[in-house]
C-alpha cells in the first residue's frame, strides 16, 4: 500500500512544524525521516497516521491513491509504534497484543480461539512465545519493543509507523532489533515509515531516507545517494562527520586561501562568490609528497587517534582550516605518521555548496 | 590493605540504604540489655554506621515527642469516645443507636454521602481527564478552583449555598414555584456535602494521570478502540488505585461533614440532621447523662467508621506502591 502525503503544513501556535511537505512512499518500501529534534519528523509521521490533523485544509493523505485525510486514527488501519512503547501497564503481553482484535465490533471480531492462535503467532514471530502471561514491566527494553511491533501488527495493517523505534534502547540491542526489523518488513510485505535522529540507523535500515530540517524535506533518496551526493549543505552536514573550508568560487575554480583548484567535474555549482567547501574525513589522503593536479594542500598533524577501527588524524591546513582525516591502520603505518609532521592532504569528493546555504554553516554536526 | 578493607566496609553500608532496615537495626540495638555489650568500645563498623545518622539522644527524643503527640491528641480522644459510649453498658449503648431520630440521621447522611460521592467522581475524572491530558484556556483557573472547597470555611460555604437558594433569591424563588426545597432540605444537604468534598477524586488523580501520559490513550486508539473502550480498558485500570483512594477520602469527609450541612440543613430533628449533627443535638440535651452518653454511642459509630478508612487506605496505598 502506498501512502501519498501532500502539501501538508502544521503549525503548533507560532511554531511551523511542518511547511508544505510532499513525500511519496511506493508499496512495500521501508523509509526513515531523518533529522534533528524540531525537524517536524515525528510531527509528519503523526500526521500520517492520523493522531494529528494538518493545519489547513489544503493538505491530502492517500493510501494506495485513497484520500483518507478525513478518516479517523482508527480508522486507517496503520500499525503505530510510540517512541516509548506505549504498551497498556495494566494487562499481560497476551492482552496487548490481542486488543486490537479485542475491540472490534463483534460483526468483524475474530473467535476467541481465532484470537489466541493469532496472538501466539506474533509471540513466535517476535520470540517471546514464554512470555504471554508477563506484564510489560517485567520485560526488558528490547522485549518491550518487541512486543509493541506485534502488538502493532496484530491487526494486520498494510503500513506500520515507527517513531523512534530503537531510541530507547542500548546500542548493541539497537543493533540486533534493526536488523530484526527488515527482516520482519521483507517477510511480511509492509509499507512502513520510521522515524529516527540516527543517521547510522536512517541510512543502514531504509530503502530511501527523507532528511528533514526546519520543517522541511531536504533530500529524499537512496542511503547512497544521500550520503554521497548530499543535495544541499544541512544534509552534508547531518549525515556522518564532515571537514569545512570556507572558500571562493569563480569561474570554474575554487579557491581555498590563496590557493587556486579546478573545481571537479561532478560538482554543478554555477554561481560565484563565497561558498562552504566540505569534505569527509574518509575522503581526506594524507601523503608526505604534493600530487599535482589534485586539491592538495600542506598541513601539520596536530592529533593521532588509533584506537578504533580507523586512525583518526586531526591536522591544521597552511590555509589554517581545521582538518579530520580518516585512514586505514594499514597506511597509517606505511605512512609512519607522528604528532608535529609536515603532510599533504589531498582531498577528494568536495562538496562546494554555493553563499545562500553556506549561511547554516554554524549547524555542523 | 586496610585501605581496601575500609571502602569495602563503607561500600556495604552505603548498599543498604534502606528505612526499614536503618530502623530495624536500631530497634535491635534498644531492645539489647546494655550489659551484654562492652560498654564504651566501639567496632569500627558501629562508629561509621553512627557516623551517618544522628547522636542516639536526638533520635530518641523525636520519636518520644512524635509518639507522645500522637497519644495525646489522637489515640487518648478515640479510647474516650468509646469508653464514654459504652459507659452506660451495651444496652444503652444499643438503644441510643436505634432510637428513630438517630436512625433517620444515619439514613441521610447515607443518601447524601450515595448521591454526593458519585457524582463528585464522575466530575474528579472528567476534570483530572481532561486537566492532565488536554490543554486548554483556563486550566491554570479550573486547577486554583478545584482546591477552593479546601481552602474556604465549611461554614462559608454553607452561607453561600444559603445566599444562593435561600428563600427570596431568584433561584430560591425558582425552585420554590417547583415545589422544590433546597435549603433546610434535603437537596441543600446534598449540595454543600459535594462542594466541601469535590476536590478529593480530581486531586488524587491529577497527578497520576499527569504521570501517565496519553500515550496509552493514543495507542487504544491506533488500535481501533472507541472511546468508551478506550476508558474502560485502558484509562480506568491504570488510575483504579488512585481513583479508589480518592473514593475514601471522599466518601470519609462526606460522612463527617458538619459546617457546611449545619448551616444549609436547618437542623430539623429527625428529618434534616445526618449523624454528626445529631451527635451535637444529642450533646446538648438536657438530660446531660443520657444526652452525652447517646452522644458518645452515635460518635463512636463515626469513629468506627474513621478506622475502617484508615484500614482501605492503607491497603489501598500498598497496593499502589506495588504497582
Amino acid at each position: 500500500m502506498s501512502i501519498e502525503v501532500k502539501n501538508i503544513t502544521k503549525w503548533f501556535g507560532q511554531f511551523k512544524a511542518l511547511d508544505n511537505v510532499s513525500l511519496t512512499v511506493n508499496s512495500g518500501e521501508l523509509v526513515a525521516l531523518l533529522g534533528p529534534s524540531g525537524s517536524g519528523k515525528t510531527t509528519l509521521l503523526r500526521i500520517i497516521a492520523g493522531l494529528e490533523a494538518p493545519s489547513d485544509d489544503e493538505g491530502q493523505i492517500l493510501f494506495s491513491g485513497a484520500d483518507v485525510s478525513d478518516h479517523k486514527v482508527g480508522d486507517r488501519n496503520v500499525g503505530f509504534v510510540f517512541q516509548h512503547y506505549a504498551l497498556f501497564r495494566n494487562m499481560t503481553v497476551f492482552d496487548n497484543i490481542a486488543f486490537g482484535l479485542n475491540v472490534r465490533p463483534r460483526a468483524t471480531r475474530p473467535t476467541k480461539q481465532e484470537i489466541h492462535d493469532k496472538v501466539m503467532e506474533l509471540l513466535r514471530l517476535i520470540q517471546l512465545e514464554s512470555f504471554a502471561d508477563r506484564y510489560p514491566n517485567q520485560l526488558s527494553g528490547g522485549q518491550r519493543q518487541r512486543v509493541a511491533l506485534a502488538r502493532a501488527l496484530a491487526v494486520e495493517p498494510q503500513i506500520l509507523l515507527l517513531d523512534e523505534p530503537f531510541g530507547a534502547l542500548d546500542a548493541k540491542v539497537r543493533v540486533e532489533l534493526r536488523a530484526w526489523l527488515r527482516r520482519l518488513h521483507d517477510q511480511i510485505h509492509l509499507t512502513s515509515v520510521f522515524v529516527t535522529h540516527d543517521q547510522e540507523e536512517a541510512l543502514e535500515l531504509a530503502d530511501r531516507v527523507a532528511v528533514m530540517s526546519n520543517g522541511k524535506i531536504e533530500q529524499f533518496d537512496t542511503p547512497d545517494v544521500v550520503f554521497h551526493h548530499p543535495a544541499s549543505e544541512f544534509v552534508m552536514n547531518f549525515l556522518g562527520t564532515v571537514n569545512q573550508f570556507s572558500g571562493r568560487v569563480s569561474k570554474g575554480l575554487v579557491q581555498i586561501g590563496q590557493y587556486k583548484f579546478r573545481i571537479p567535474d561532478d560538482v554543478n555549482l554555477s554561481e560565484s562568490g563565497t561558498a562552504a567547501i566540505f569534505v569527509r574525513p574518509h575522503d581526506v589522503a594524507i601523503s608526505n609528497r604534493p600530487q599535482p593536479d589534485k586539491i592538495c594542500l600542506r598541513a601539520l598533524v596536530k592529533n593521532v587517534h588509533s584506537a578504533g577501527a580507523h586512525v583518526r588524524v586531526d591536522l591544521v591546513t597552511e590555509t589554517n582550516d581545521e582538518l579530520t582525516a580518516e585512514l586505514s591502520h594499514q597506511e597509517n603505518e606505511q605512512l609512519q605518521i607522528a604528532v608535529g609532521q609536515s603532510v599533504f592532504v589531498h582531498l577528494r569528493n568536495l562538496r562546494i555548496f554555493g553563499q545562500a546555504s553556506a549561511l547554516n554553516s554554524e549547524d555542523s554536526v | 590493605m586496610s585501605a581496601i578493607d575500609y571502602n569495602k566496609c563503607h561500600i556495604t553500608f552505603c548498599a543498604a540504604p534502606s528505612k526499614k532496615s536503618q530502623s530495624l537495626a536500631a530497634s535491635k540495638e534498644n531492645s539489647q540489655p546494655k550489659a551484654q555489650q562492652p560498654p564504651k568500645y566501639k567496632s569500627p563498623l558501629e562508629r561509621r554506621l553512627e557516623s551517618t545518622t544522628e547522636p542516639r539522644w536526638v533520635r530518641y527524643l523525636l520519636t518520644f515527642l512524635a509518639l507522645g503527640f500522637l497519644f495525646l491528641f489522637l489515640v487518648l480522644p478515640l479510647i474516650f469516645v468509646f469508653a464514654h459510649a459504652f459507659n452506660a453498658g451495651w444496652k444503652v449503648y444499643w438503644a441510643a443507636l436505634v432510637e428513630p431520630d438517630t436512625l433517620s440521621a444515619i439514613r441521610l447522611t447515607l443518601l447524601a454521602t450515595l448521591i454526593a460521592v458519585p457524582l463528585n467522581v464522575l466530575f474528579g475524572i472528567c476534570a483530572a481527564w481532561c486537566i492532565a491530558k488536554f490543554n486548554f484556556p483556563g486550566k491554570g483557573i479550573l486547577v486554583t478552583i478545584i482546591d477552593l472547597p479546601f481552602a474556604i470555611s465549611p461554614v462559608i460555604a454553607g452561607m453561600l449555598f444559603v445566599f444562593m437558594f435561600g428563600a427570596g433569591t431568584f433561584l430560591g424563588d425558582l425552585f420554590n414555584s417547583w415545589n422544590i426545597k433546597i435549603i433546610f432540605a434535603v437537596p441543600g444537604i446534598v449540595i454543600a456535602t459535594m462542594f466541601v468534598t469535590m476536590p478529593f477524586v480530581a486531586k488524587e488523580l491529577i497527578p497520576v494521570m499527569q504521570a501517565q501520559g496519553s500515550d496509552e490513550e493514543m495507542a487504544a486508539r491506533v488500535l481501533g478502540a472507541n472511546g468508551w473502550q478506550m476508558f474502560m480498558r485502558v484509562t480506568l485500570p491504570n488510575i483504579k488505585w488512585g481513583l479508589l483512594y480518592g473514593i475514601i477520602l471522599c466518601n470519609a469527609r462526606a460522612v463527617g461533614e458538619f459546617g457546611a450541612v449545619a448551616v444549609v440543613s436547618g437542623q430539623i430533628r429527625g428529618r434534616t440532621t445526618t449523624v454528626p449533627l445529631h451527635i451535637e443535638q444529642l450533646y446538648n440535651e438536657i438530660d446531660p447523662i443520657t444526652g452525652v452518653t447517646a452522644a458518645f454511642a452515635v460518635a463512636s459509630l463515626l469513629t468506627m467508621l474513621a478506622l475502617v478508612t484508615l484500614v482501605l487506605k492503607t491497603i489501598v496505598e500498598m497496593k499502589t506502591e506495588i504497582k
